[in-house]
């Protein structure tokens, strides 16, 4: 199956020279835009062939480059695992470079030669972390994928705001990838190689040999991938950048660039780790740290006025969700295996599940922000009526993202929660930690509402002249509203991939999820069957039952007529009553104050001498500017412009020079 | 795999049905117990049926146009009787294979969901103002459900609802299960949305919240939505913490859980004719500290109480 491996170098290629190419055309908005489409979808194209082949089996590795003075090749590889990012990555590339292509026109200032040409560097490094298995050139890929999402959060070199949270990104994404770096340079002193299966076999040996050495390395490579995901405190970074960056690469850094930090998570703790009751400590840590982000970053979000601001810290949460699972299908890896893959099933499901519904949200934001130039929710309303499109798919989006079932981020949650709450049976903190995550899922369902209630429903002021969005970019919304629902319905879809994705990073079967029935729905095995939930089912009745109760509203015959609304018999502009959106939860939002903790950070202070030092203009340039203009000062005096002053200076000269000429002679 | 079909749809209908026709007689019995602690005679119980064949049939003013808006009291109204079917009413829950409690959970904050929406939707400020509330509520209430709830998984080790009231049918009562449910019960209250918790309707306030904007059909439908998820939840209550006596004749079973469901309405009823409405704050302050006291449940469930 080497061919799989193929069709993503293909891919990687054609992002290159669509970078290049698309540069060329940089001076005009919109073909630069269709360029790189067109060569995104091509690479699209070529990265689902690879996925489709190796989406059940892993693929043949393909060495491309070595380097065994270093210990190191670059060699391919994709496996079910990543194969199922992959797919992430791509379609949400593809979605977000078609959205692009419009959105950018919003960015009268700013040339796309910065956007479009980096856009696509960054889809193809994504692409290229997805398929190494070597660590140099992991890192390598790394680095230019933070890089290049340095250049497109920081795309608006006006704006002040966009630049320091870029800075802030560059920094401590740097920090993060530092550690990485210093974990792979130690495990590569023992084992002398960057490879994958060596540092998969050096760590488990050293696990026994130098636990505390092992157990530092572990932790290094979770501070850099957790970074990266986004997980609180390492994830600040991530409610300033994603507000600032386009929304097109808001929704390819939410949707596919932090999960690559969960990907990471994955391959550290399921296949580089041996199962060993150690593993149990690590899962309770992530798990913990799961918890904490989704809680905290929930809350937060919910205190939030400035709509994109208020999803980039919903994506910590949700990224909180995933971890919660993940650290739950660690903790159970050693003594539970069934459990182990419920958990793990449900994590891997709430990446792809939070890869639709989260960029569908942040193109519906940049839809907004397109059309009335706002992102504060205070001073918006009413769009319903002028932008359906947007609002339906927000709202799909947003009751996918609160988990409303049938829709896909229930399945998931349902997922993550029966498994914390099954193993909270063993172990009662997961029970615990299961119920937060079921209240902090209301909570983001409260977050939610706000958007809808205060953004699109209600009602505007006529005459606002705002239209829905161009269809370019109302498609990419309604795909991934339309995945949303489809997800959701049929979870089979994805599980049967995941279950793959498990089995080949944890060589064990997945023994506790039971998706083969289409009707049946799901369920889950402990022993015997414990958990239950079937899509398709609860659909169904739910349709024929909304049908009956149509039939009961509709049997009375009674007429309709449009109304204005009542405001007690005072007449008022729609904009003028309107609840706005810092109103909202007033008395919640005041019981968990102070939650998120947001201090200025100051800047240590230069040391004053080594500043002197270096200020050349002070001891240097200035002095020596002064000692020649004074100088030049005085022998400019000799001019004063009277010719008898000159001839006196000749005759003088004269003199002096034949003094001389006499005075060697003599 | 036929029979089996038959009968769970057969008894879907049934415990639809039940809900759908019983839930107007227990809120009449209500009103009826209401008057009777003020001293007042009060409307006979079979009013709320009147009502609601009366707005039925009146005419419907609708404030926002849009099919999503026009279809939002069915699926309010469709929702709230899912619940029905996912629940033990007297038999075994219908749909069970379809869902567990976290379903259950999730699909008893769906009708309320749907009521804020249609709020939201209708531009009336007091009805934003009532769907703020109702969400505060609903963020309050909902966990100490799931906390209730996830004591008897623990018990039964399934989440399966029916797994619950197994366990405790053949392990008899224990002080977890026990302290879960009065927590349940002390949640009920504002999941019926009676006082001291009416608080997202606040008829004297905000003019009804959310249904400021609703009349006729609609109105019929959002009200009887909430009638029916009151005595679903009640139906919950009585057969996952007091499913006793089990007797194993299913037509006494039956009476004795009738009879057990309206002893806790009647309940319910009391405490909302003797308090008054508790303001939003209050109400979360208070149910934050049922929320943490039920954790104690928990608790005893965890040391085998």
């Amino acid at each position: 199956m080497v061919n799989a491996v193929h069709h993503v170098e293909v891919s990687i290629v054609i992002l290159i020279v669509g970078s290049l190419v698309s540069l060329l055309f940089a001076r005009r908005r919109k073909l630069c835009g269709w360029v790189s489409f067109a060569f995104v979808c091509a690479s699209s194209v070529y990265t689902g062939l690879a996925v489709a082949g190796a989406c059940t089996v892993a693929s043949g590795e393909h060495s491309i480059l070595s380097l065994p003075q270093l210990g190191s090749s670059l060699t391919l590889r994709i496996d079910p695992l990543s194969a199922i990012f992959l797919a992430i990555v791509a379609v949400i590339a593809l979605l977000s470079t078609l959205y692009s292509v419009r959105y950018m026109e919003h960015y009268a200032h700013d040339k796309v030669a910065k956007f479009f040409p980096i856009l696509l560097l960054c889809v193809a490094s994504m692409t290229g972390v997805l398929v190494c298995t070597d660590f140099l050139f992991f890192l390598i890929f790394w680095e230019s994928m933070t890089l290049t999402s340095y250049f497109l959060v920081t795309f608006e070199s006006e704006n002040a705001a966009s630049q320091r949270a870029g800075l802030k990104y560059f920094i401590i994404t740097h920090g993060a990838t530092l550690c990485m770096a210093a974990a792979a340079l130690l495990l590569w002193r023992t084992s002398g190689s960057f490879s994958f299966d060596a540092i998969r076999q050096t760590l488990s040996a050293m696990l026994t040999a130098r636990p505390f050495l092992a157990n530092a390395i572990i932790f290094l490579f979770f501070l850099g991938f957790a970074t990266k995901a986004g997980l609180l405190p390492m994830g600040d970074w991530l409610p300033d950048a994603h507000p600032v960056a386009p929304s097109g690469m808001s929704a390819t850094l939410s949707g596919a660039l932090v999960k690559l930090g969960i990907y990471g998570l994955i391959r550290l703790f399921c296949s580089f780790l041996v199962v060993s009751p150690s593993l149990k400590i690590w899962g309770i840590i992530l798990a913990l740290a799961g918890t904490g982000s989704l809680f905290v970053g929930t809350l937060t979000a919910l205190r939030q006025t400035d709509t994109k601001r208020l999803m980039a810290f919903h994506t910590i949460g949700q990224i909180g969700y995933i971890c919660l699972g993940l650290g739950v299908g660690v903790y159970c890896l050693d003594m539970y295996p069934a459990l182990a893959t419920i958990a793990l099933a449900g994590a891997i499901l709430h990446a792809v599940n939070h890869a639709c519904f989260k960029s569908c949200l942040f193109l519906g934001a940049g839809s907004v922000l397109y059309r009335t130039g706002e992102r504060d929710m205070d001073k918006l309303g009413g769009l319903a009526a002028f932008m359906p499109y947007t609002t339906g798919t927000t709202t799909i989006a947003s009751l996918s993202i609160a988990g409303v079932p049938p829709l896909n981020g229930f399945t998931s949650k349902w997922l993550i929660v029966a498994g914390c709450l099954l193993t909270g049976m063993r172990f009662p903190l997961f029970l615990v930690l299961g119920l937060i995550a079921l209240f902090i899922s209301l909570a983001t369902l409260a977050s939610f509402l706000k958007v809808l209630g205060s953004v699109f429903l209600g009602r505007a002021d006529e005459n606002l002249g705002i239209k829905e969005v161009p269809i370019s970019m109302i498609v990419p919304q309604v795909v991934l509203a339309a995945l949303c629902v489809l997800l959701g319905i049929f979870p089979q879809l994805v599980l049967r991939f995941v279950g793959h994705a498990i089995e080949g990073v944890t060589a064990m079967p997945v023994a506790g999820v039971n998706a083969s029935r289409m009707w049946g729905g799901l369920f889950l095995i402990d022993g015997s069957p414990v958990a239950f939930w079937s899509p398709l089912a609860i659909l169904t009745v739910l349709a024929v039952l909304a049908l009956l109760s149509y039939a009961i509203q509709r049997a009375g015959g009674a007429r309709t007529r449009s109304v204005p609304v009542w405001y007690c018999g005072e007449e008022h502009a729609a904009a003028t009553v309107r609840y706005p959106a810092s109103s909202f939860y007033l008395p919640f939002k005041h019981a968990f104050q102070g939650i998120y903790p947001s201090g200025k950070v100051h800047v240590p202070k230069f040391p004053a001498p080594l500043r002197r030092a270096l200020d050349f203009d002070q001891w240097l340039y200035r002095p020596t500017v002064k000692v020649i203009d004074t100088a030049a000062d005085r022998i400019s005096r000799t001019h004063v412009g009277i010719l008898q002053i000159y001839l006196l200076w000749i005759v003088i000269g004269a003199i002096v020079v034949t003094g001389i000429l006499l005075w060697v002679r003599g | 795999m036929t029979v089996w079909l038959i009968k769970s749809l057969l008894l879907c209908l049934l415990n639809v049905a039940a809900a759908l026709f019983l839930s107007p007689l227990c809120e009449g019995i209500m009103r009826k117990l209401r008057a009777a602690i003020h001293s007042r005679i009060g409307p006979p119980i079979w009013q709320p049926y009147w009502d609601l064949l009366k707005l039925l049939g009146k005419e419907d003013l609708r404030s926002t146009g849009g099919i999503v808006y026009a279809s939002l009291p069915a699926f309010t109204l469709g929702s709230a009787l899912l619940l029905a079917a996912l629940i033990p009413m007297g038999t075994a829950a219908p749909l069970a294979f379809a869902g567990d409690m976290i379903v259950v959970i999730y699909v008893a904050a769906m009708s309320g969901v749907l009521l804020m929406l249609s709020g939201f939707a209708s531009a009336s400020p007091y009805a934003s103002i009532g769907s703020s509330r109702e969400m505060m509520m609903l963020l309050s209430v909902e966990p100490i459900l799931a906390i209730a709830l996830s004591v008897g998984a623990f018990k039964a080790k399934t989440l399966a609802v029916g797994g619950m009231v197994n366990w405790q049918v053949q392990n008899g009562p224990c002080i977890s299960m026990a302290i879960a449910g009065v927590a349940f019960f002390l949640a009920l209250q504002a999941v019926a949305g009676k006082l001291p918790f009416d608080i997202a309707e606040a008829d004297q306030e905000i003019m009804g919240g959310p249904l400021v904007e609703q009349s006729g059909p609609r109105l019929a439908l959002f009200r009887w939505a909430m009638w029916v998820k009151q005595l679903v939840l009640a139906f919950l209550l009585v057969e996952v913490f007091f499913p006793w006596p089990h007797l194993g004749s299913y037509l006494i079973d039956l009476i004795a859980t009738i009879v057990k469901v309206l002893i806790v309405l009647v309940l319910v009823a009391v405490i909302d004719a003797v308090n008054p409405r508790l303001r939003i704050d209050q109400a979360l302050g208070y149910y934050m500290r049922v929320a943490f006291s039920s954790l104690a449940a928990l608790a005893f469930a965890v040391i085998g109480k």
